[in-house]
């Protein structure tokens, strides 16, 4: 196989890739701070906050990514009177998406911190929103480690759908070369190669801290 | 993971409902795009990334093309900057009917169709139709494609014409150029059909391709605009007919097909 | 600027919908059966006595699932372009080995979670290691894992999206096409998104509740 395709272009390839790590760290972070509100909203007494996400949680869950993309770059632009580029688009539909998976993981998480923790909180003189906030939700998370990297690791690999809505992430710009070069081999192989070391690296990293900060129950 | 789900059987209806009741919204009326465009200082300009030598990805992988050269000389006349957005045949209308783009210079062909949808400007190329197959091929012109797979952009006067014009040939149809004409390269599709100039644009790239069928129907190119923006679109048109008189559309024109504009820009004067 | 909805077109266009999730459908199938193939595979070798099974199948289970599915696609597509396979089966094959990766996972947890003591008690009753294999740990299993397998099929159904990338006219290529032919871009896409949601929750549902029936149920009654 010839990789000299790849080593021509890997300026080009190489700021694709930067791209796509600075949208995946971008998404990860806003979806996970997204998912958390959500996740606790889903589990508010107040039935119309309650409602409302989990009308959102259930939406989402049921639409594939590729759609809510769809519908965030080209449907709603008339609706709401602005437009967005094709990378604020992308952005937003993933932070939308995995906001709605996050949310039932947090939930799962909160409702595994053993309940006497929260008795305790509340014997001890904790409000109930200082009890959830000092007590149950720095436990959940902890719990949560596995399942969190787990989202951001399919993050890591959502970006790749950016490129059908034209941002020049990496298999983006990886297909706009092959489209002018036609050496689909090695620019695949290229292709695959990345996306393995950034996401195995980042599962690695998701598993190191479980390890250190894992609640062993 | 437990029994229960968290989805009710009632989002669905819930779903429905919801969206009814934004279709029934009134959607929002945006600004005039001339006046936008000064107020941002920028034109957002719907170009081919596919579509050479239109719009297309150089090895340097820039965006460049003959529709990229016009839309600069559109901003330069207008005094603001330029910014490309990707389009591609199915999308280059309902971006810009959605507000994404101010304008759209896709290698677009005017039609009293799409006249319902959007507005054009005058007349800025005029192509023809034609096919491109392997060097080896048997095909020679239009009846030669029974029974063949023709691939084809969705989105396109293309895909009407050639079903007219050969009803008894399979058309493919796909989401964009590219893949169109990866389909012929891989041997999908015998045969590829799309402009001449666009064909002989990918028949450069690529040794081993031949154009044939000669050149059936006509394909006017327009810049589209929305619905009334008439502002905007008086400005293209000024700024094609002073092209053309300045000498600089032939310069361009050149630049891009190596031969001389065969049809002139019509031209209007002042006063 | 003014945007009117023409709903209608929805309509219109209800043949192409309804072929496109059709194909929907037939894609996610047949990806299905590919990938509980591959993955009990996959997943019962990962448990193996034997090494270079269990390594050849975290191999692929690692580098099935750390790289995007897209790209998957692509690479049956574009990449083995000497296979020249159809799009539909080149979708099919990308999808059963990208999920093929997340069966095999599930059933190795799964046959973790199958006490030792199980398999020891079907040794002692004197049945073959094989036979301790089918009829006492690989229903345990089975029905440890039911769950998540349910929402295997979901997802794989939201999954087949993407092989309108790779031209595959399933019901996202139907709506680009609506799109491309009307310019209404907004019902188009709501419409899909009304069709996946009914379709991903009907099977959630119908899933769920064969397998309540046909597995748990049945095991709960001892």
């Amino acid at each position: 196989m010839d990789f000299s395709v790849v080593a021509r272009n890997l300026p080009y390839l190489v700021a694709a890739f930067a791209l796509t790590l600075t949208t995946a760290a971008l998404v990860i972070a806003g979806g996970t701070v997204t998912g958390v509100l959500l996740g606790l909203a889903r589990g508010a007494g107040a039935s119309a906050v309650r409602g409302a996400a989990m009308l959102y949680i259930g939406f989402i869950r049921g639409t594939p990514l590729l759609v809510v993309l769809f519908v965030v770059y080209f449907a709603l632009p008339p609706l709401i009177g602005h437009r967005f580029t094709a990378y604020e688009a992308a952005v937003i539909g993933f932070i939308a998406f995995i906001a709605a998976y996050i949310a039932e993981d947090v939930r799962s998480g909160i409702l595994s911190v053993p309940r006497g923790q929260i008795e305790a909180g509340l014997a001890s003189g904790l409000s109930r929103g200082q009890a959830l906030r000092l007590v149950v939700l720095p436990q959940a998370i902890r719990r949560m480690i596995p399942a969190l990297f787990n989202q951001f690791v399919r993050l890591l690999k959502f970006t790749s759908v950016a490129s059908v809505i034209g941002v020049t992430e990496l298999t983006g710009a990886t297909l706009a070369v092959n489209a002018r070069e036609f050496q689909p081999l090695p620019l695949l192989a290229f292709l695959a190669l990345a996306y393995f070391a950034a996401c195995y690296a980042l599962s690695l990293v998701g598993r190191w801290l479980n390890r250190r900060y894992a609640i062993m129950s | 993971m437990t029994w229960s789900t968290t989805r009710s059987r009632w989002v669905p209806a819930l779903a429905l409902l919801f969206l009814g009741l934004l279709g029934a919204l009134a959607p929002v009326r945006a600004d005039d795009a001339l006046e936008a465009i000064k107020a941002r200082h920028k034109l957002i300009a719907g170009v081919k990334n596919d579509t050479p030598p239109f719009g297309y990805i150089d090895d340097k992988n820039e965006v460049v093309g003959f529709d990229v050269d016009i839309v600069r000389e559109i901003a330069k006349a207008l005094e603001v900057d330029l910014e490309l957005v990707k389009v591609t045949s199915p999308t280059r209308i309902p971006l810009l009917v959605s507000g994404n783009i101010d304008l759209s210079a896709a290698s677009m062909t005017h039609t009293r169709e799409r006249e319902g949808a959007i507005d054009f400007s005058i007349t800025y190329y005029t192509g023809a139709q034609s096919l491109l197959v392997p060097a080896e091929s048997s095909i020679k012109g239009l009846d030669d494609l029974s029974g063949k797979t023709v691939a084809v952009q969705q989105g396109t006067t293309l895909e009407k014409t050639l079903a007219k014009a050969a009803p008894e040939a399979k058309i493919q149809s796909f989401r964009d150029y590219t893949t169109a004409w990866l389909a012929l390269r891989q041997g999908r599709a015998d045969a590829f059909t799309g402009s001449y100039d666009v064909l002989r644009g990918f028949a450069r790239e690529a040794p081993g391709f031949q154009i044939v069928g000669g050149k059936f129907s006509l394909e006017p190119f327009g810049i589209g605009v929305r619905h009334g923006d008439w502002q905007l679109r008086n400005v293209v048109n000024a700024v094609l007919q002073d092209l053309w008189t300045s000498g600089r559309y032939r310069e361009i024109y050149l630049k891009w097909f190596q031969v001389e504009p065969d049809v002139p820009i019509e031209t209007w004067p002042k006063g | 600027m003014s945007y009117s909805f023409d709903w209608g077109v929805l309509w219109r266009y209800r043949e192409a919908l309804l072929g496109g999730f059709a194909l929907t459908l037939a894609l996610s199938i047949v990806s299905l059966m590919g990938a509980l193939g591959v993955g009990m595979l996959a997943g019962a070798a990962a448990e193996s006595e034997r090494r270079w099974a269990r390594v050849i199948a975290a191999a692929y289970v690692e580098i099935a699932r750390n790289v995007p599915l897209l790209v998957h696609l692509y690479v049956w597509y574009l990449g083995l372009t000497t296979l020249k396979l159809p799009a539909f089966w080149c979708g099919v094959l990308g999808l059963s080995l990208y999920s093929g990766a997340y069966v095999a996972e599930i059933v190795r947890s799964g046959l973790q979670a199958v006490p030792a003591g199980q398999r020891a008690a079907g040794l002692a009753s004197g049945l073959s290691p094989r036979q301790v294999l089918r009829h006492i740990v690989y229903p345990q299993a089975l029905r440890i894992v039911a769950p998540s397998l349910a929402g295997l099929f979901s997802q794989l159904i939201k999954d087949s999206s993407l092989a309108s990338v790779i031209s595959v006219a399933e019901l996202t290529f139907v709506a680009g096409a609506i799109e491309g032919d009307t310019f209404r871009t907004f019902e188009a896409y709501i419409g899909i998104t009304v069709l996946y949601l009914v379709a991903v929750t009907a099977i959630s549902q119908l899933t769920l509740r064969t397998l309540r029936s046909r597995i748990v149920e049945p095991a709960m009654r001892y």
